[in-house]
């Protein structure tokens, strides 16, 4: 019995140095998705395999098939027996993930996360979205465009106690306040997160304020419940739908010409970023803390504040650039 | 007039809240506003009718809101695939029915409680979901939305379907011998048994009629955008058991009626749509709500304690 347990030992240890003598050189990276069938991570893997043929490197993508935070872990634990040179990663469970990623940290592997972070010391930099005054913001102005930087306006959350949706919220009031002067909010209603809810207080927002120009919806689901109440009002066009979502839920509504600007971070250049991070941090070219900037292949250079590399500002989807995007 | 304090004091509750409207912020009585509002509010008050029966029957329902959202999802990716409409909203109603039966099954088959049936079938339709839809909006093909046709007349469909099941239930449960075996079984269930009524197999018929109410609230819902969100049902079963507790359903069994139930739905629906009116902050909205649920449990609680005193 020990002994056939110490052969089998030897046998697999002689296939994981199989493997790694495989290897052409090339470093390796591990991309780790939140979940597989989502087309919001489909969409940063492609930005991810952009990045490795740019740097030819060795990418393997792996996740779960439905957001299963064991799964992550498991994925983790694995790549850190092959030896991966580089993990970058998108956290589910912030706590569960990081205790694999501090485990990968110590074996010598560089780990950078992106879209959802770990806790800061099991991994080196945060490759981040896009900061609560870059959205707030570019909400705020895209708004202002649309209604000539007059009249009334409404906000549609997700909740009263979401804390970065009312991060952005403030960020909106103090833009408006200081560069809007003639707009004026008049409501800001939660939709719970949910579709139908959002569409019934907008309903109730066109009603009870004729003179709306415009309603910024600051949670996903909150656009397109908006879109469809200024749509059954009979007000496409004359009152303005901007929020923060994805394309493909708002589609329709933007080639209709309900809603006017959808905004985003582009995921796929989310997924390059955090690639160039991370093989970066491998080849030394970028220093494991107190970088200032970071110049990430096609994208150029990057602010980096404390250990978050700022993607840039968010984009905004509309009727001309809307079908570029299939996410 | 006794008899019907209950209904009267709601209806009188919301008479003052439209009096206030019509005074203070007319433009909520404008017609498109108004119907839009109405069709949006017409699939809840379809699961209120529905848990007011399973009430009155002295049981409970928390999954109604998991299985209109599954409902929903069915129907939804049926007529995605290419499902004639009124097939797919067929497959809502059988969806919703076998929920319902296995609901049923539980409580009246194994005699198990049904807060906690459904407490567990409400987490595994909402677990179910999220595996499958992980969150995602669902598009629904052109032709779904008002059934394909107008906005007006898609709207006035689906607010007169359920005035329509709202009045051939109300009239169920005061004329059918089935309706008052409802009340039967839930004023007194062994007196019931004893005078041959059937108690547990009505109560296996009315957690399969809640199924099938919940499909037919998904499909009204359905047909009102062109996208459905996966967890559209969720705190459905708090809106739609307040109301009937509030329309005057005795959480206790055997008491209330569904015009009520009408009543209590309007009310709490509405005091939403008066807050954004008056231009008050939404913190209010669920602290009315509350307000008002607490006054209707404690009115059934004097009323209780008084007929104890009587005895």
């Amino acid at each position: 019995m020990k002994y056939s347990i110490l052969s089998i030992s030897f046998a697999l240890l002689a296939l994981v140095s199989c493997k790694k003598s495989e290897d052409s050189g090339k470093l390796s990276v591990g991309f780790l998705l939140k979940s597989k069938g989502n087309q919001y991570f489909v969409t940063c893997e492609k930005g991810a395999q952009a990045a490795a043929k740019d740097l030819d490197i060795d990418l393997r993508v792996d996740g779960p098939i439905n957001a299963d935070p064991a799964k992550q872990n498991e994925i983790v634990e694995n790549w850190i027996t092959d030896g991966v040179d580089v993990i970058v990663a998108s956290c589910e469970n912030k706590d569960s993930l990081s205790t694999a990623l501090r485990k990968a940290k110590q074996a010598g592997i560089k780990v950078v996360t992106y879209d959802a972070d770990a806790q800061a010391d099991a991994r080196l930099y945060f490759a981040n979205q896009a900061t609560a005054q870059g959205i707030g913001e570019k909400l705020i102005d895209s708004a202002a465009e649309l209604t000539g930087a007059e009249g009334e306006f409404a906000i549609v959350t997700g909740t009263l106690t979401s804390a970065n949706l009312n991060e952005w919220i403030e960020v909106i009031k103090a833009r408006q306040a200081e560069k809007y002067p003639n707009m004026k909010l008049v409501g800001i209603r939660p939709c719970d997160d949910q579709k139908d809810k959002a569409q019934q207080e907008a309903t109730n927002l066109l009603s009870a304020n004729p003179n709306l120009k415009a309603i910024i919806a600051v949670c996903s689901p909150g656009v397109p419940g908006s879109a469809e109440a200024v749509k059954q009002a009979g007000k496409k066009g004359s009152v303005k739908v901007v929020g923060l979502g994805l394309p493909s839920e708002n589609r329709a509504y933007v080639k209709e010409g309900v809603t006017q600007a959808v905004i985003l971070w582009s995921p796929e250049d989310l997924g390059y970023l955090a690639v160039q991070a991370g093989v970066a941090l491998a080849k030394g070219e970028l220093a494991e803390k107190d970088a200032k900037t970071f110049t990430a292949g096609k994208l150029g250079e990057l602010q980096v504040e404390g250990d978050s590399i700022i993607l840039g500002k968010p984009i905004a989807f509309d009727a001309k650039n809307i079908d570029d995007y299939d996410f | 007039m006794k008899r019907y304090s209950r209904e009267l004091t709601v209806g009188g509750a919301l008479v003052l809240l439209m009096i206030s409207l019509a005074i203070f912020a007319p433009n909520f009585f404008d017609t498109q506003p108004m119907i839009s509002r109405l069709a949006s509010q017409m699939p809840a008050l379809i699961l209120a009718l529905g848990v007011a029966l399973v009430i009155i029957t002295r049981q409970i329902d928390v999954s109604i809101g998991s299985q209109f959202g599954m409902c929903a999802v069915i129907a939804g990716t049926a007529a995605a695939a290419g499902v004639p409409m009124p097939l797919a909203m067929l497959c809502a109603l059988v969806a919703g029915a076998l929920m319902g039966a296995a609901n049923g099954w539980l409580v009246a088959g194994l005699g198990l409680p049904s807060i906690v049936v459904t407490l567990a079938t409400m987490v595994i339709w909402q677990e179910v979901l999220r595996l499958w839809q992980k969150g995602l909006l669902l598009s629904l093909p052109d032709g779904v939305q008002w059934f394909g046709m107008s906005q007006g007349t898609g709207q006035a469909m689906v607010i007169g379907s359920t005035l329509l099941i709202l009045v051939l239930m109300a009239w169920a449960m005061k004329n059918l011998s089935s309706g008052r075996r409802i009340y039967a079984t839930g004023s007194d269930a062994e007196a019931a048994r004893l005078a041959g009524l059937a108690p547990k197999a009505t109560t296996f018929w009315v957690f399969l009629l809640m199924g099938v109410l919940a499909g037919v609230g998904a499909a009204l819902n359905l047909v009102q955008s062109p996208q459905i969100q996966p967890n559209s049902g969720e705190g459905l079963e708090l809106k739609a058991i307040a109301a009937a507790v509030v329309g005057g359903i005795a959480i206790t069994g055997g008491r209330g009626t569904l015009w009520g139930v009408l009543l209590g739905m309007m009310l709490l629906a509405n005091v939403n749509p008066a807050l954004t009116h008056f231009h008050q902050p939404p913190y209010w909205e669920k602290a009315i709500q509350g307000l008002v649920i607490l006054l209707a449990v404690a009115a059934d609680g004097i009323r209780i304690k008084k007929q104890k005193h009587l005895k």
